[in-house]
């Protein structure tokens, strides 16, 4: 469980892998502090191509820390990781070149949604593509306007992110990671800041992107997404995984009395 | 005394196109302040934040001598100093570089604050999206900080137009100093200078309108 990922398995330059499973995101080891505090104790995991990898566990446990290490929001202080092919290890100041590969194949979903509230929602799907991927103002438009439909919000393409509700906020949010065509999407508590109703809407959304074949990583309460969309299920407590395999197997009879203390307190 | 005998429309009426062109020069300085002032301040608001302990210091005492000088030395100091260092531009030159100054020290800290009141998940949901951090910069936080920092900024905008008065302590003909000399040559100050007040209120009010209107714009679209 505490191993880093073995430098072998990777060619000379170490991104390419050579080993036969196809893993869209291995780490190893992860381990984190702040302020003299261990919030990551040597974590690692691994998510399969094409997986939907959900993280539940107690608020501090480590989840949304380890989840904003895969595309370094935060700098791992150990271990090492293969990211959508990229080898990356922890310890080091990574050239922006390293870390802008990084984001382009790792998409992220905020809980707090963090659209630009300056830019319409057409123009917030428009802005990275013209910026990373380079396209012209037309196909960016025209592939926003694509993207919008697939989140049903075609209609909104020239409201301001203020008029509109937090779902449809979410949902543009998934719109504009979508559109840079990213081989990992990471969801850090995307519905915790959402009504019932708003919730349902995004995780319907969400369950298309699945559905899709998109790697996922999802930090989340939400137990019945981790339960029917989820194909792993990850328990974290206290800066570490304590358990973790099939979604309906964890959850009907988990092995640690700890999990069954988590899911007790959120099915209530 | 015949300037005693016009009744004080005729007086203001004689001489308001002399007033006209010195509010014209007012305004030319007013403009070019901002012009060359506002990206200075921007460039002095992100100094002051900048990464690097040199340039960050240099930031700081920069916009620090030129809050705490007042307008008036920064203009003197322009004025009498250039000569020295073998550069005499005319006054009005010397007007625009004294002016500019001041308004990149007092609107780069408008900016600075405009700028530190960015939503910091939208930068980092930018940066999360693979943006380069200049690209962060300008398509996301200055963007968003300006928007901030524009009521104030007009605000600002008013007061240098207000401070351009003091140009004509170095000799350059704007509304105060032809004002001055028409109240010299016809001993009629309080009326003169009642019309020049007017004509700066003319300008002045509906701009502190305008933004009023600007400012309540921007509050209903956040």
């Amino acid at each position: 469980m505490a191993d880093t990922v073995p430098p072998g398995r990777y060619s000379g330059k170490r991104d390419i892998r050579t080993d036969a499973v196809n893993y869209a995101i291995e780490l190893g080891a992860i381990e984190k502090t702040f302020a003299g505090h261990q919030v990551l104790k040597k974590v690692s995991l691994r998510v399969k191509q094409g997986e939907v990898c959900s993280i539940i566990g107690p608020s501090g446990a480590g989840k949304s820390t380890l989840l904003r290490c895969v595309n370094l929001l935060e700098q791992p202080d150990g271990g090492n990781m293969v990211v959508a092919g990229q080898y990356l290890a922890a310890g080091r100041s990574h050239p922006r070149r390293e870390l802008l590969q990084l984001r382009r194949n790792v998409g992220m979903v905020f809980q707090s949604f963090n659209l630009f509230p300056h830019l319409t929602v057409l123009e917030n799907i428009v802005l990275p593509q013209r910026r990373v991927l380079k396209l012209s103002a037309e196909e960016a438009r025209e592939r926003g306007a694509e993207l919008l439909k697939r989140v049903g919000l075609a209609e909104k393409a020239d409201a301001y992110p203020a008029k509109i509700s937090g779902g449809q906020q979410q949902r543009v949010a998934i719109a504009r990671a979508l559109a840079l065509e990213p081989k990992v999407m990471l969801f850090d508590e995307p519905t915790s800041a959402l009504d019932p109703e708003l919730a349902q809407e995004v995780l319907a959304v969400m369950k298309e992107v699945a559905a899709s074949g998109m790697t996922m990583l999802v930090v989340t309460h939400e137990m019945g997404f981790a339960r029917t969309i989820g194909d792993h299920l990850v328990v974290m407590e206290d800066g570490a995984i304590i358990e973790q395999g099939v979604p309906e197997e964890v959850m009907t009879n988990p092995s640690e009395e700890r999990t069954r203390k988590f899911l007790s307190a959120v099915n209530r | 005394m015949i300037a005693l005998q016009t009744n004080t429309f005729e007086f203001w009426a004689k001489y308001f196109p002399q007033l006209l062109a010195g509010l014209g020069v007012s305004l030319q300085l007013t403009a070019l302040a901002l012009l060359f002032g506002l990206p200075l301040g921007l460039l002095l608001a992100l100094g002051t934040e900048a990464k690097l302990r040199a340039v960050r210091w240099l930031s700081v005492a920069v916009v620090e001598v030129g809050r705490g000088a007042p307008a008036l030395v920064v203009l003197y100091v322009v004025y009498f100093g250039l000569p020295l260092l073998s550069w005499s531009p005319e006054a009005f030159i010397c007007a625009v570089i004294g002016l500019t100054y001041t308004t990149a020290a007092y609107t780069s800290e408008y900016l600075r604050g405009g700028l530190k009141a960015v939503n910091p998940g939208s930068v980092e949901a930018a940066h999360a999206l693979a943006m380069t951090s200049g690209d962060v910069l300008r398509f996301v936080v200055i963007p968003q900080g300006l928007r901030v920092a524009v009521p104030a900024l007009m605000g600002f905008a008013i007061q240098i137009f207000q401070a351009t008065s003091l140009a004509y302590s170095i000799t350059v003909s704007e509304l105060t100093a032809n004002a001055s000399g028409i109240a010299s040559s016809s001993f009629r100050a309080l009326e003169i200078f009642a019309l020049a007040g007017l004509m700066y209120a003319a300008i002045t009010v509906p701009t502190s309108w305008l933004t009023n209107k600007v400012e309540e714009r921007l509050t209903l679209r956040q």
